[in-house]
């Protein structure tokens, strides 16, 4: 055996049980989920078939047509209103804020991510319940007369989902912030910018891959996440992945929930074919 | 300007902090719900979940899954960055996009996909389901931490102590592991966290013995209460702790 | 366009550092000046004092005559070739060059119009569509210094720009460097740590050490008649040999030698060591040689200090064999106090 086939041996021998484990624990069960999809569910029997039934239903049915826009419509709100409450937050830390102090900044702005995802969507409906902190300060204070419903809204899931992905994207705008030579902004001063011209044309397309970076991260998470829309946004309207557990739950369809899971893996791929060309994952 | 920066650096924070902040202070309240206003401070739903063996059961629980499943996820994503960095495998790319693919999908299909098959072949829901499960979240991480942070130095390392007569473990060993340490700390670091906090895996592939996220999940459905406040208040208190010993010890000495 | 600058009394302080203790210097509008010295020497300071990047906490910069010290960059008559040129990578190559102008509010077929201009000056114009990652190190320099020209400074200032590339590429970026600036006539105020690129494209150079201005002068002048022991080491290799005055010449370790009696160091550069010239140093021992091309580099120890090792470099052909003893000659002695820091 020659040295390069011996090196190469070696080689695959080291890839080999990652591989392995991919390949039993991710691809099988993905193909499965496939052929599962293609299924039907015949009283609570699952009879395997060949027929796109499931996906013609998922576009036909009012209410698993409603989940797909419901889910794309929230995903997108919130995607948006945290790029923009992020970007200046990380702006701020990158340029106004003491190096030496920015570490801090920065972990503040992060702290929320280490208490449990879980814990975190309950004390937002803490804090937005109709007895919440929100509510008895607004009508303590004479703001308004009876505490307005937020939880159990769309609006309560938004709220949620943006304080997290804020975060998130905090992070990614900074860290493509810092990479950025100082000099960037000293040339487009010296030429003549302004300093609002110097952000609008030099810094923020210059932050582009930290923004879609972020941005893809949150649609991806935002979009497939079942707790968030589960404990603040409540059964009034269903998202995508409350629609798939509802399948599994109530009546056993693995088919339906199957077929679901295969169209949000689509959106996923969309999204990811439309901001590719910006991302770059390896540099968080 | 300045003003203007400053001012909404302090809203941020205080939107950022304000779920962390109730949480904590309606930990302490002493009447049954963790809502303004304030009862004065009270230890006794601590008290409570610390006497809480079904809790108590699942923390130990999603410690054991967690570090479990961290280690395999990283030693195979150690063994398989080193493979695919040592020689040029035919296809090197695609066992790449293979190993990373399963971070582009959602945990939840993932989880749906374990528990078809789990069920087809009839492997009862578990810790263990669990387990594996994680692995696959944080095989991919592992994989791309560890093979980023090799480069063209790691590399010539590695052939510098073959050249000298390592056996390959050898050189994995005493070569290459140590070479990584940040990034293979920070791997199983990053891959703890995520398995520690994971919910819809452990929801859909455990039954009698649950992890803490799929308990605390059930303690919601009872209601809004102190205890559930005091539970998270405890896990954030430990995970900043953690990061804290971290920051100072591990990651200053890369910092700097 | 071209102005005069004027740098009075300039002191900058970091936290608890002083950069720059009280330095004066003027450059003439059209001159083409840089500022020489290691790192940490407050080149780069004294740079960014003059773009506006930086106020000092003392002194005034005038530019033109006009007081310029509060000025924010963007209202200077300057403008800056960064180190690492800061191309923007989102703009083609005439946007970048053209940045200025539009920042200026010129229309687009005016800015185009002079940016092809200046790019074609660099020889670029068939890329002018290109975005900065397509071209090559030399390449973005001169686009570099083709957005700086653009708006027609009054002073353009280049921080190292050369410094990112190789050898060769430096030498031909320093002649095109020299052969614009005669061109544009624009004063350029250039920092580099490289003595040889000093030389190369000066009008005169500025030599500064540890905060302070050593001396200034034409290439010629600073090379030859170095005006302190650092500027006489830092143009170039140096035999430093230890002088006491003496009756009407100075002693050292080679014996006495008629030179103007003063106490300090004796200077002499490897070219200026050899077997003729009018200051006779004395025997010496032949002890190694070698060839460089343009001339043989030989060490050689004098029979009074055997223990002392004097740098020549002879012309081609003309080596003792080794171990041979000759008679030593210099030439341009230089005697240097140590005060004359």
């Amino acid at each position: 055996m020659s040295i390069e086939a011996r090196e190469r041996r070696q080689g695959a021998a080291l890839v080999a049980p990652a591989l392995i484990w991919v390949l039993i624990f991710f691809i099988i069960p993905f193909a499965g989920m496939a052929l599962m999809s293609l299924a039907h569910l015949d009283g609570r029997e699952v009879v395997q078939s060949f027929d796109l039934s499931n996906f013609a239903k998922i576009f036909t049915d009012p209410s698993l047509r409603k989940g797909i826009w419901v889910s794309l419509q929230i995903t997108a709100l919130v995607t948006a209103i945290s790029v923009l409450l992020a970007w200046p937050l990380a702006w701020i830390i990158a340029t106004r804020v003491p190096a030496r102090w920015q570490r801090l900044a920065l972990l503040i702005a992060v702290l929320p991510f280490w208490t449990s995802y879980v814990v975190r969507s309950y004390s937002w409906a803490l804090v937005l319940g109709e007895n919440g902190v929100i509510m008895k300060t607004l009508t303590g204070i004479g703001l308004l007369a009876e505490p307005v419903q937020i939880m159990a809204t769309r609006a309560a899931t938004v709220t949620g989902f943006v304080h997290f992905f804020t975060m998130l994207l905090t992070l990614t705008i900074y860290s493509n912030l810092i990479q950025l030579s100082p000099n960037y902004a000293r040339a487009a001063q010296d030429l003549g910018a302004s300093r609002l011209q110097v952000i609008r044309l030099v810094i923020l397309p210059l932050t582009l891959p930290g923004i879609m970076t972020g941005a893809f991260l949150t649609f991806v998470l935002c979009i497939g996440d079942y707790i968030t829309p589960q404990i603040l946004g409540g059964n009034n309207e269903l998202t995508l992945p409350q629609l798939i557990m509802l399948q599994l739950g109530r009546r056993g369809d693995y088919p339906m929930a199957s077929a679901l899971s295969l169209v949000l893996m689509a959106i996923v791929t969309l999204a990811y074919a439309a901001t590719s060309r910006w991302l770059r994952m390896d540099r968080l | 300007m300045r003003v203007l920066a400053w001012a909404y650096l302090l809203a941020m924070f205080g939107f950022i902090l304000l779920p962390v902040v109730v949480l904590i202070v309606f930990s302490f309240q002493d009447s049954r719900l963790p809502v303004p206003p304030f009862d004065g401070p009270t230890l006794r739903w601590y008290a409570e979940i610390i006497a809480d063996r079904a809790l108590m059961e699942a923390l130990m629980n999603s410690l054991l899954v967690a570090l479990i499943s961290s280690a395999v996820a990283l030693v195979l994503g150690f063994l398989a960055a080193s493979g695919l960095a040592r020689v040029l495998l035919p296809g090197s790319a695609l066992i790449r996009g293979v190993l990373i693919a399963p971070m582009t999908v959602s945990y939840l299909i993932i989880a749906l996909g374990l528990l078809q098959m789990f069920n087809a072949v009839g492997l009862r829901p578990s810790l263990v389901a669990t387990g594996i499960g994680h692995v696959v979240i944080n095989l991919p991480l592992c994989f791309a931490i560890i093979y980023a942070s090799m480069g063209e130095h790691q590399k010539n390392a590695m052939r510098a102590a073959r050249d000298l007569g390592a056996a390959e473990w050898q050189v994995l060993w005493h070569v290459s592991a140590p070479m990584l340490l940040p990034s293979l700390a920070a791997a199983f670091f990053l891959a703890f966290t995520f398995s520690w906090d994971e919910f819809i895996i452990a929801f859909l592939l455990t039954r009698f013995d649950v992890t803490l996220p799929v308990e605390i999940w059930s303690m919601l459905r009872s209601g809004l209460s102190p205890a559930t406040n005091a539970v998270g208040s405890i896990v954030f208190l430990v995970s900043v702790a953690i990061v804290l010993v971290l920051e100072l010890t591990l990651f200053r000495r890369r910092g700097a | 366009m071209t102005a005069d600058v004027s740098l009075q009394g300039i002191e900058h302080r970091f936290a608890g550092f002083t950069a720059l203790h009280r330095v004066d210097l003027k450059i003439a509008a059209g001159e083409f000046v840089v500022l020489l010295g290691p790192s940490g020497c407050g080149k780069t300071t004294l740079l960014s004092i003059i773009g506006g990047f930086l106020t000092p906490s003392e002194g005034q910069v005038l530019i033109g005559a006009r007081d310029m010290t509060q000025v924010p960059p963007k209202d200077r008559p300057t403008t800056t070739m960064f180190q690492d040129y800061a191309l923007f990578p989102h703009m083609s190559l005439r946007d970048n060059v053209g940045f200025g102008l539009r920042m200026r509010g010129a229309g687009r077929a005016v800015r185009n119009d002079k940016a092809d201009a200046m790019l074609e000056m660099v020889g670029l114009a068939a890329q002018a569509g290109r975005r900065p990652h397509e071209l090559s190190g030399g390449q973005r320099q001169r686009v570099a210094l083709a957005r700086a020209l653009a708006v027609e400074p009054d002073v353009l200032l280049l921080d190292e720009p050369l410094g990112a590339l190789d050898l060769k590429l430096r030498r031909q970026m320093q002649d095109e460097l020299k052969a614009i600036q005669r061109r544009v006539g624009t004063a350029f105020v250039h920092v580099t740590h490289d003595q040889e690129e000093a030389m190369a494209i000066a009008d005169r150079i500025v030599v500064m050490n540890q905060g302070r201005v050593e001396q200034a002068g034409s290439p010629e002048d600073v090379y030859l008649r170095p005006a302190t022991l650092f500027s006489a080491g830092f143009m170039g290799e140096m035999n430093r040999i230890p002088a006491t005055p003496d009756g009407d010449g100075v002693t050292t370790p080679l014996g006495h030698l008629p030179l103007p009696p003063q106490r300090g160091t004796l200077c002499l550069r490897p070219e200026n060591v050899g077997l003729r010239g009018d200051l006779r140093l004395g025997p010496a021992r032949m002890i190694e040689a070698s060839f460089f091309g343009a001339h043989h580099r030989c060490h050689f120890a004098p029979l009074a200090a055997p223990d002392m090792i004097l740098t020549a470099n002879l012309p081609q052909g003309a080596v003792p064999e080794r171990g041979a003893e000759v008679q030593l000659f210099a030439t341009d002695p230089v005697i240097l106090s140590e005060t004359a820091q």
